[in-house]
Order: structure tokens, then C-alpha cells, then sequence
């Protein structure tokens, strides 16, 4: 199901408050965020050494990376703590009804 | 009206009744922690103001008071998972709190063992399976052993046994974990004096943190924690009428204490106090239960047959109790309703309260003498055997913001910044007085004395190597 370039990726209930999903999109490696906030999503690579962040912290409305433990804020993909110091992609949320979606940007 | 006999230096008290006094006749009697009194005439010498102000002093705090006294660095459930970890600075100082395997809670200096990097930049809470410095990628396990060391070939004089990373002593009490920087340090055990015993009838541990502010205060980091020893100027910088009798305990060198009354207070206690209010005539208990926000007429008419405060505790007790799902309903008015503040040495501040139930810490600011770092935390009790939950990031509050603009500190907000502006005043006094240091009152600052005098031993202590 698409609506514009968003495609449902996954149940609401496979994503429960203070919880992250690793989710595969036409070859992109996503890690959805449920915070306070809301649903949020960012590549699942960091952009320091491209550990994946599924196997790191949700700690509040920062993503931990295992490997170095770099801070991103997964409300916009902003690297927040040494060693990582560019940004994680971010990507667009919208929640319908029990799916979540995700917008790719079109040049993909 | 006249205080009662000053034949020996600091016997005297206010006139009227005393906090035991007004907990003695409560209607849920204290634990007898509350009941215990203890001081001692520590002198009357004036504290020098350069002891505030003068750089040398604060470096000399620096080397020989912050990396030999035990500090809490955070809360247990800030590093709940193995891998968690927490970064404490203080002054020039900065510590990694890790939990490391097997649920063992170690701390290191936060401080690359190749050219000295700082590792993780950022005070707080944080998370990774091991520790990388982010200069050249020297990577340590998380119990500070070397794991990682890239080009490896050039360092023939580095092995990983040479080059861990430097542990520093590090254990636990009442959900809250302590450091001390110098690995020899004798045990937190003994430091913590009368405070295990006290605060097994009210711990701790079962408390989370609802609210954690931190604010950059406009003085040094004596003045401000001194600010909060006494309830003395509570006349007349918060214009409240409780306080002119609180109780003051010095327990040893590192544990005092205070008990200030609320919704109760002593009229007499204000004999000398400047002008007629609180009295002539004295608030009736409506007027002081009106005080602590129970307007309803049925509570009014209870409390003017018993007393405001047991009428405040019980409604308390039931609101409380359901707000916070703990069943409050054996809990001591005291306990319910005083400002009852431990303060441990050398800046962290416990009090075990329902409803006031704060911890402090204040810290120097960076190297910065005339600046400071307050730690303000709302320390809630949880039902026993209840999981701790996320606790939530410190709102951080610039040196010129109000603390009105901490969402959650209510009634409060306003107190602290009355509190701030005496402090910055005070700051500037330092600098402008001609007669050399504070004046001290023998009974009511007497915490204040006993600091400076615990200060005094570490700052003489001769400094070994660690």
C-alpha cells in the first residue's frame, strides 16, 4: 500500500513507546523510534563507523550507537556527541490507522 | 519574650517551642531519627570571604578537595543495562560511570591513556559496549582494559595492561552512585556516618527521579549550598513565618542536618524579627492550613479543633498515596510535610520528605570561582518492588534564566529564585567587604562552620600521588 512515496513498513503494535524496529526499505536500512514525541525514523547505520544503531540504546529522544556510543537525536538525525559529527539520514512518519509509513525522497 | 539561657556559647535557642517539641505531639509520631538531637559549639571565628572568592583557594579546593571526597554521580537506574554508563564532571575533573558485566558498576577517569583526550564529551547518560576515544580510536572494554589500539606496531612500549584506562573508587548507597577520584579512598561506609542507619526508615533507594534541574547559580559553590543550610533567612527573603526555630544536628564531620516545621510555626521564635506579622496576632491553624493549599471548609474546622498540620498530613497521605500508588497511611506528619535536609559532605544535600523531597548537589562551574552548578532533584518514593523507569534528562538553566521556566517545579520555582538573587548579591559583597568574612550565628549556621572546618582538614592534608 502506498500513499504518494509512503509505504507502510510496519504494525503500530511491532512498535511499543521507548522502543526502536529495524526495518528494510527498497535497500534502505531503517530504524524506526518510538519516543514521546512520536514515531520517528533514521538509517540505521552510524555515520561514524556504520554500526548498525538496532543493536544500540533508545535512551529518551537519543539513538546510542554500541560501538562508540555517538548520540544521535532521532527527531532529525543530529549527531549530538563525539566521535560522530555528521547527521544520520531522517526520514518522513506518518502513522494510519495501525500502519506506519515511510516517505523515501524521491530521487530514490 | 527572651531566648532561652546563652550562659555557654551556642546553647541558646529560640524562644517558644522546638521542632521536637511540635513532633513530639504529632499525630503519627516520627522514626526516632527525627527524634535525635545532636550539636556541638564549633566556635564563633569569622570565615574568611576569600575562602569564596579567591582563586588560589579554588585551585587548591581542585587538587586537594574534589579528587579525595566521595561525590554521587548518578542515580542507579541511569545506567540500568550492562554497557550503560554516565559522565560526571566536576571542576577540572570528569568521571565515566559504567556498568560494566556481572552487573559490577565501575568508574574511570574520563581520560585517553595514549595523548589524553577526553573520551566521551558529553556530561550525562549515555550507552556503548565499550570505550573509544574519538582522537585515534583506542578502544577499552568496559572494564577499562585496552582492547583496541590501532597501528599497534608502533607502540612496542604499550601494552594493554600499561595503558587501561585509570579506575577510580566507586560504590553505591541509596540508589545514587559515588565516586572518589583517589583510588586508595577509604570506604564510602565510613563517610557516610549516621546517614545508612537514619535513612533506613526512609529509603532511598525506593525513589525516582521526577524532575532533575540543573542551573548555573551566580556564586561560588559555598555560598550557594551554604544558602540552603539554614532557615533562618526564610523571613525575610521568602517572607514566611516558619524556620526562626528549625533544629540543627551536626552529626560528625561529613553528615548535619536541619528540621524546619511546616504547617506549624513558632510566633515566639520571631520575638525580634521586625514588624508585627505572625505575631501580633499569630495565624490561626485555618490561616496556616489556608498556607499549605487546603481551602475547604470541612478541613478548616478540623484543623481549628487539632491542628493544621495533622489536618495537611492526613489529606497529604491520602493524596499522595494515590498519586503515587504507595501506601503513605503509616507515615509520620513530619515525614509528610518538613523540610528535613541532610546535607552529606562536601556539596550533596538528601531529604528524606513526601512532599518536600529534594536532593541537591552543587559544583564548581567549569574552573570558574564565582560561578556554580545546582543539581536540583524531585526524588518521588515508588511502590516497593516497582521497576525503575527511565529516569528524565536535567533541564538546564543559564546563569540569567528563572527557574520559573522548569516545567514541574510549581510552588517552588519562585522560592529558588528568590534564593538566586541573594546569592549573586552576595557574590559581589564578598568582594566589596572591608571586614574580612562571614559572621556566622553559633546555632543556626553552624552547619556552615562545620564544612569549612571538614574543608579545612582536606585542604591541609598533604597531597600523595595516586
Amino acid at each position: 500500500m502506498s500513499d504518494s512515496n509512503y509505504t507502510v513498513v510496519a504494525r503500530t503494535e511491532a512498535l511499543p513507546a521507548k522502543s526502536s524496529l529495524r526495518v528494510e526499505l527498497k535497500g534502505h536500512d531503517i530504524l524506526l523510534c518510538h519516543i514521546e514525541a512520536g514515531i520517528f525514523a533514521v538509517t540505521n547505520l552510524c555515520s561514524h563507523a556504520e554500526a548498525q544503531l538496532h543493536e544500540g540504546k533508545l535512551k529518551g529522544h537519543k539513538i546510542l550507537c554500541p560501538l562508540h556510543g555517538a548520540a544521535f537525536d532521532v527527531r532529525d538525525g543530529t549527531a549530538l556527541t563525539r566521535p560522530a559529527t555528521k547527521p544520520l539520514c531522517s526520514y518522513r512518519v506518518k502513522v494510519l490507522g495501525d500502519d506506519i509509513l515511510i516517505e523515501l525522497p524521491e530521487t530514490n | 519574650m527572651t531566648a532561652t539561657s546563652d550562659t555557654q556559647p551556642g546553647s541558646a535557642r529560640a524562644p517558644g517551642p522546638s521542632v521536637a517539641d511540635t513532633l513530639r505531639s504529632d499525630s503519627i509520631a516520627p522514626p526516632p531519627p527525627l527524634l535525635e538531637q545532636s550539636y556541638q559549639f564549633l566556635g564563633d571565628a569569622e570565615i574568611p570571604f576569600s575562602r569564596y572568592t579567591d582563586t588560589t583557594f579554588f585551585q587548591s579546593e581542585m587538587e586537594k578537595l574534589w579528587p579525595k571526597s566521595w561525590q554521587w554521580a548518578c542515580r542507579e537506574e541511569h545506567i540500568p543495562d550492562v554497557g550503560d554508563h554516565y559522565v560526571y564532571d566536576i571542576g577540572k575533573w570528569s568521571v565515566i560511570v559504567v556498568r560494566a558485566e556481572d552487573n559490577v558498576i565501575r568508574a574511570f577517569l574520563n581520560v585517553c591513556s595514549h595523548r589524553g583526550t577526553r573520551i566521551l564529551s558529553t556530561e550525562g547518560a549515555g550507552y556503548s559496549q565499550s570505550l573509544t576515544c574519538p582522537f585515534h580510536g583506542w578502544s577499552w572494554d568496559l572494564n577499562g582494559q585496552l582492547t583496541q589500539l590501532p597501528g599497534r606496531w608502533d607502540f612496542p612500549h604499550v601494552s594493554d595492561a600499561s595503558h587501561g584506562l585509570d579506575e577510580v573508587s566507586c560504590e553505591r548507597w541509596g540508589g545514587f552512585v559515588f565516586i572518589n577520584i583517589d583510588p586508595q579512598a577509604a570506604t564510602l561506609d565510613n563517610y557516610l556516618d549516621c546517614l545508612p542507619d537514619h535513612f533506613k526508615h526512609f529509603p532511598l533507594e525506593q525513589r525516582r527521579i521526577k524532575l532533575h534541574v540543573e542551573k548555573v547559580l551566580p556564586c561560588n559553590w559555598k555560598a550557594a549550598q551554604e544558602a540552603f543550610m539554614e532557615a533562618y533567612h526564610n523571613v525575610e527573603t521568602h517572607n514566611a513565618p516558619n524556620g526562626a526555630n528549625a533544629q540543627y544536628d551536626i552529626f560528625g564531620k561529613y553528615v548535619s542536618r536541619f528540621i524546619h516545621t511546616i504547617g506549624s510555626y513558632s510566633p515566639e521564635s520571631l520575638a525580634d524579627y521586625a514588624g508585627d506579622r505572625w505575631r501580633s496576632p499569630p495565624l490561626t491553624e485555618t490561616e496556616q492550613l489556608q498556607a499549605l493549599g487546603v481551602t475547604d471548609a470541612a478541613a478548616a474546622e478540623q484543623a481549628e479543633q487539632h491542628t493544621a498540620r495533622a489536618v495537611a498530613a492526613a489529606i497529604y497521605r491520602e493524596q499522595m498515596s494515590a498519586d503515587m500508588g504507595v501506601d503513605l497511611s503509616a507515615c509520620s506528619d513530619s515525614l509528610m510535610l518538613d523540610s528535613i535536609e541532610y546535607h552529606l559532605f562536601p556539596n550533596m544535600f538528601f531529604f528524606p520528605g513526601i512532599s518536600i523531597p529534594m536532593c541537591y548537589r552543587f559544583r564548581p562551574n567549569g574552573m570558574d570561582t564565582d560561578t556554580c552548578i545546582f543539581d536540583l532533584m524531585l526524588l518521588e518514593p515508588i511502590a516497593e518492588g516497582a521497576e525503575h523507569q527511565e529516569p528524565p534528562e536535567p533541564i538546564k538553566l543559564s546563569i540569567d534564566q528563572s527557574y520559573t521556566e522548569a516545567e514541574g517545579l510549581s510552588w517552588l520555582a519562585p522560592v529558588y529564585d528568590e534564593d538566586t538573587g541573594n546569592l549573586q548579591m552576595q557574590q559581589q559583597g564578598f568582594k566589596t567587604s572591608t571586614r574580612g568574612g562571614v559572621t556566622l550565628g553559633n546555632y543556626q549556621e553552624s552547619r556552615i562552620r562545620r564544612v569549612h572546618m571538614t574543608l579545612d582538614e582536606f585542604l591541609d592534608a598533604p597531597v600523595t600521588e595516586a
